[in-house]
């Protein structure tokens, strides 16, 4: 990247330790930056102050909220605006980036408090959010400070039309596509099996969909197997199920990218059963990465990130029957399956950290034109210079 | 006594108002200008790539002479005239390189690979200005700004009218 090496400061809203596609995105987007010879910085609430990544700043202890669909685990009040505030004015910062500054949260107050180039990222896509954007009045004038903005899918950049009445470059977030071009086929997980990542006692990932629907699958498919990956504790989802389903389900708990890599690839069939609160659906891309045939429900993210069908098959979402029908459908179809696969993996080369960060750095780019920098709005204003004080 | 106070108090608070109104509207002109400067530099940087094709072995002579007539009216456009005059060189540019890939000196690819990643940063400098100026022009509007004639002396911006019609 030419032109000279920047200063870069990333908020991120969610809590650094608790895992999410926010959180990760940002640490992969400030590795590739820090990798490229920049300075960066990012801003981001913690548990444990111990143990982060040392370009990571902690703004203090995220408070939990419930907040579209999920646990956010998010921070505001007095002391987190004065943290903002230091962290502006010590980071002596070319260009802020902002992420998901819509919401209450630490983007919110860098935005408030800072004054030149700043780029905010939208990444929640969901076109019930009235409570959320109740507050849009007062937002808008915060939001509008921003030079540049950037949604992570077309159904995000809906809702920032819907609700705040403003446009913004669709730029995806970023996967390693080296890692997933490398995988092998894994023997144990290949066969008759339909994959599944992620916290699955979490009733959003949807697992119980899938569950629901396996009786209809296995009348179908009588070998069908169901491999699960992601923390958590399964005892509870199998006490949970007919006890003649149980024997079909493998945890493996938490993977390696490695091994999620060969997961992609092995699986008959990634699903996706996620009944909402999804961002990005970043699991999806690395899917279709993986050379997987990916059949995932058709809440907004999805339904956008597979382009409405054509890089993966869509079912109704919360549905287990339809589900259970393009299940069997593609099991029974390997054709089908191979062509999806071939042409979603051509796709997910655009998800590529090489073209998706390349593609931000050019937004970057345009909006730090003719600017001197990241400055704290209070610093500007009138009286201030009147009163002599000069910060 | 206690009238006074607030009748002080909310002096104060429509003061402050309209100095956060004063600052946003200033803001919001500020990047109008900004963002344009940012898509002029482009747009030049675009026109000169034209010219260099148009001198290349990509371009038969018809083609040269109609890129560099295009790319020529594009430079030299007054700001009401550019958006037609920019349309107008991109649909010469866009002939031409209808089938580029029958292209294969290196030079000529890398002015090729040049105008496709300048063409990505116009689309996004387009919608930078586009929204900067749709945002001023509704600030604007607003009641208590055309009151107490806040945006002053600024002009009115212009939309450019060019969305979606660079390739």
């Amino acid at each position: 990247m030419p032109l000279g090496k920047k200063r870069i400061g990333i908020v991120c809203p969610y809590g650094w330790d608790t895992p999410g596609g926010v959180q990760s995105h940002v640490g992969d987007l400030a590795e590739y930056l820090i990798a490229q010879g920049h300075h960066v910085s990012v801003l981001a609430p913690a548990i444990n102050e111990e143990g982060l990544p040392n370009y990571v700043t902690s703004a203090g202890r995220p408070i939990a909220i419930p907040y579209n669909g999920a646990v956010a685990r998010v921070l505001f009040g007095p002391l987190a605006f004065a943290r903002v505030k230091q962290w502006i004015s010590s980071g002596n910062f070319d260009l802020l980036h902002l992420h998901e500054p819509a919401i209450p949260s630490i983007s919110l107050l860098a935005c408030w408090a800072a004054e030149g180039p700043l780029v905010g990222t939208f990444h929640a896509a969901s076109t019930r959010q009235k409570i959320a954007f109740a507050i849009t009045p007062f937002i808008e004038p915060v939001i509008e400070k921003l030079t540049a903005r950037i949604a992570v899918s077309e159904a995000a950049r809906e809702t920032l039309q819907i609700h705040l009445d403003t446009d913004a470059v669709v730029v995806p977030n970023g996967i390693y596509a080296k890692r997933f071009a490398n995988a092998h086929v894994d023997d144990r997980w290949s066969g008759n099996t339909l994959g599944f990542i992620g916290r699955f006692q979490e009733p959003r990932k949807g697992l119980s969909v899938l569950v629901d629907a396996l009786p209809t699958i296995i009348e179908a498919v009588p070998d069908i197997k169901v491999i699960v990956a992601g923390p958590g504790n399964p005892v509870d989802v199998l006490d949970s199920m007919e006890p003649h389903l149980r024997n079909r389900f493998t945890f493996l708990g938490r993977i390696s990218e490695e091994d999620k890599a060969n997961f992609m690839s092995s699986v008959a069939v990634y699903v996706a059963p996620n009944t909402g609160g999804e961002s990005f659906g970043i699991i999806l891309a690395e899917a279709l990465a993986g050379g997987a045939s990916v059949l995932a429900s058709n809440i907004p993210a999805f339904d956008s990130l597979l382009g409405h069908g054509e890089y993966g098959t869509l079912f109704t979402s919360e549905d287990s029957r339809d589900l259970a029908e393009k299940a069997i459908d593609l099991i029974r179809n390997p054709a089908k399956r191979r062509q999806l696969a071939v042409r979603g993996s051509e796709y997910a080369k655009n998800f590529d950290w090489d073209v998706v960060a390349e593609s931000i750095y050019d937004i970057y780019e345009m909006a730090m034109v003719g600017s001197t920098g990241v400055t704290l709005s209070s610093d500007n204003r009138a009286w201030n210079k009147l009163l002599g004080r000069n910060s | 006594m206690n009238r006074y106070f607030l009748g002080f108090l909310i002096i104060a608070i429509l003061a402050w108002y309209l100095s956060f109104l004063a600052t946003r509207l200033d803001r919001l002109h500020g990047r109008v200008e900004t963002s344009w400067a940012n898509l002029d530099g482009l747009l030049q940087r675009r026109a000169a790539i034209a010219i260099e094709i148009a001198r290349s072995d990509i371009a038969d002579p018809a083609s040269a002479l109609l890129l560099t007539f295009t790319a020529h009216q594009a430079r030299e456009a007054s700001v009401r005239d550019r958006s037609q005059a920019e349309s107008g060189l991109t649909g010469a540019l866009s002939i031409l390189l209808e089938n580029s890939e029958t292209i294969s000196a290196p030079i000529e690819l890398d002015l090729v690979r040049e105008l496709d990643e300048l063409t990505a940063k116009i689309k996004v400098a387009i919608s930078m200005h586009v929204e900067a100026v749709s945002r001023t022009q509704m600030v604007r509007k607003k009641f208590l700004i055309r009151l107490f004639r806040l945006a002053g002396h600024a002009p009115a911006p212009v939309v450019y009218e060019f969305e979606g019609d660079v390739f």
